[in-house]
């Protein structure tokens, strides 16, 4: 049906990192529920598979079904894309219980959210809204990242957003809050690194300058995706994160800058609209997984 | 007996549809008593053993853009046929042209 | 008012005024960048409304459906992150609408695909042993009083119109054959399988669910169903037995059969 090449390491003998006891430091793909069958079939040599935490807030039938049965061979990584850690409003403890109950039924290598909101006022937007960086929000973020660690029970991973537009109220840079309230609560970095393309991109920002100044020790995952490219009203690029194709050149090229600083990371390839094949999906798994490779050879040599 | 007269089956006819169905729901599902109208639901009709995921939440943006249109406006209800016509599946006709102030 | 509370305001609605504070690095109009948080929300939305009525929008064509779904979502945005359930209120807004002139069946229609949904995802649950069903009718004189037990995905639904009919005939890809909308169609809905199917019944077939679902015992909800409706107790004992959907038994005077 479909061919998958091999990746040279298995999941058995694939570098382990102390620090990440979780994920392994290797490739992975978001799990779409009409790559199933084919996953099942071929077992595609991966890191991990992904999958948004509210799609599985529900109470049975094929998708707990199939997740169950990925579980059982793949390491898995859950991220959510609800809790609106961002919000001016208190965190939903209801939502806060099922995503533990989630976490408990499936316990995920990885549990993972966004510096942004979605909910407020009862309404729930299904976008990752932006937040002005400030003192009172930077204090808001972690009050509301402290009690998300302690009602889930584990250290979670917070992800660098894509944004389009900025706060005339902020007065921290991004990377500047993001370090602070990795420093604070103690919870880790999931590095977007098409994000940081994207954003650095939209405000008129060096994204190695970016890159640099944000926490990279605490980084305990890597995101890949692909963007849409749009122009603004005087005429500069405004990159849409649409996760709708395949990873940009520049961004590749930050990835390995990356792992050149800090080793090999879990990788997840991002591929949520325009989804393709598997193995099309699988192919751009294969090509982080090379980089992944030649970074911790690297790593040997330089040891 | 424990029935009572019109407010409940009596415990033979119960126990006559119960056998058979029983006996019917034990042979292979072949021409069902639900003949073609049966239908599932989703993708298991494309051929895979696979589910149709509801409305998915996603962290990605998207670049279709489709915000602006507000107002929206029907024709008149007298310019729609709604007897059945052989070249709708729906036995509807078709509304006129349907226009979207934005 | 706080900052995203404006934010809520100017999101669904592109006639206000974006939010204030917002700044670009490079001058260009803070507007076209808020429109990517506007088109990403209403977009987003419409898409799994999109997603959970996909016949209702074979129905009115991708042009109107794309205006009802937009309206929808203005009218009644999501209360919760988790959105399998998003549209919960789709056939009564589409009920009020001017398309319910028009196209009276679409809101029984959105009820249905709506049914599908939930049985797609409703709770797991094993079905009743054969044994233990034997073992019922060994002593027949009880069976008025028993309890069914039903899959959580099991729904019952009835319709003035062939609501059954046109759907079945957007599921294929066989030609659909000419349908008289007016005709009432009843169906169960329900999962088997990993599948969701939607079974063409009666109408006293679908009393004889909601009865059992109220609590009714087995005696009582047949001659509710039988009364004065079409209703075939043999047929509906051998679609829940066939289809895996009668969960278990409770016997009030004896013991609850698993």
């Amino acid at each position: 049906m479909i061919s998958v090449p091999s990746f040279i390491s298995s999941p058995a003998d694939a570098p382990r990192s102390g620090r990440h006891a979780g994920l392994p430091p290797r490739a992975g793909v978001g799990l779409k529920p009409q790559h199933i069958p084919d996953i099942l079939d071929e077992r595609p040599d991966l890191g991990f598979f992904e999958v948004h935490a509210e799609n599985y807030l529900v109470a049975g039938g094929p998708l707990h079904a199939d997740l169950t049965c990925i579980a059982e061979r793949y390491p898995l990584s859950i991220h959510g894309v609800g809790l609106s850690i961002g919000g001016e409003d208190p965190l939903d403890r209801d939502h806060l219980h099922a995503l533990r109950d989630l976490l408990d039924r499936y316990r995920p290598a990885m549990f993972s959210e966004h510096l942004a909101w979605s909910s407020h006022g009862g309404v729930f937007w299904n976008d990752l809204l932006p937040v002005p960086y400030d003192l009172c929000t930077l204090n808001r973020v972690c009050a509301h990242i402290d009690q998300a660690q302690e009602a889930l029970g584990r250290r979670i991973l917070l992800e660098n957003p894509a944004t389009y537009i900025e706060f005339a109220g902020s007065t921290l840079s991004e990377t500047d809050f993001i370090g602070e309230l990795v420093a604070r609560t103690g919870c880790g970095l999931l590095l977007d690194v098409n994000n940081a393309y994207v954003s650095c991109t939209n405000h008129g920002r060096d994204v190695h300058a970016y890159l640099a100044a944000l926490p990279l020790g605490q980084v305990g995952e890597i995101h890949l995706a692909g963007f849409h490219r749009e122009t603004d009203s005087v005429g500069d690029p405004l990159l849409i994160d649409d996760h709708g194709s395949a990873v940009d050149a520049a961004v590749w090229s930050l990835y390995a800058w990356t792992l050149e600083r800090i080793g090999p990371q879990p990788t997840l390839i991002e591929w949520d609209n325009a989804v393709p094949d598997f193995a099309r999906l699988f192919a751009e798994a294969a090509r982080a997984q090379t980089c992944l490779t030649r970074a911790d050879a690297g790593r040997e040599v330089a040891a | 007996m424990t029935t009572t007269a019109n407010q409940t089956v009596t415990a033979a006819a119960l126990a006559l549809a119960l056998g058979t169905a029983l006996t019917i729901a034990a042979v292979p599902a072949g021409a069902a008593e639900n003949g073609a109208k049966e239908k599932c639901y989703g993708v298991a009709l494309k051929g895979k053993n696979d589910c149709a995921a509801g409305p998915g939440t996603s962290c990605a943006g998207t670049s279709t853009k489709d915000y602006q249109g507000s107002a929206w406006k029907l024709v008149p209800k007298d310019s729609c046929v709604t007897t059945a016509s052989p070249t709708s599946p729906t036995g509807h006709g078709q509304l006129a042209a349907f226009k979207d102030k934005s | 008012m706080s900052g995203q509370t404006d934010w809520c305001a100017a999101l669904l609605d592109p006639a206000r005024t974006v939010p204030a504070g917002l700044v670009t690095w490079n001058g260009s109009d803070p507007v076209q960048r808020f429109a990517v948080y506007r088109n990403n929300v209403t977009v987003s939305l419409m898409g799994a409304i999109a997603d959970t009525f996909p016949v209702c929008q074979a129905l009115l064509g991708a042009a109107r459906f794309r205006a009802l779904a937009r309206a929808f979502v203005r009218d009644q945005p999501p209360r919760s992150p988790v959105l399998a359930r998003y549209g919960a209120g789709f056939a009564d807004f589409v009920a009020a609408s001017h398309l319910a002139d028009d196209w009276p069946c679409l809101p029984d229609l959105a009820r249905l695909e709506l049914a599908c949904l939930d049985a797609l995802h409703a709770g797991d649950a094993e079905p009743m042993d054969p044994a233990t069903l034997a073992a019922v009718m060994a002593g027949p004189e009880r069976l008025p009083a028993l309890r069914l037990r039903l899959h959580p995905s099991l729904a019952a639904l009835d319709s003035r119109y062939a609501v059954v009919s046109i759907w079945a005939a957007h599921q294929g890809d066989e030609t659909p054959a000419n349908i008289d909308p007016d005709v009432p169609e009843s169906a169960w809905v329900l999962r088997h399988d990993r599948s969701v199917r939607v079974l063409p019944m009666a109408v006293g077939d679908v009393r004889f669910i909601a009865a059992l679902r109220h609590g009714l015992t087995l005696g009582e909800a047949a001659a509710l169903a039988a009364d004065g409706a079409d209703f075939d107790l043999t047929r509906c004992l051998t679609v829940l037995l066939r289809e895996q959907v009668l969960t278990g038994i409770h016997d009030p005077d004896l013991r609850i059969h698993p």
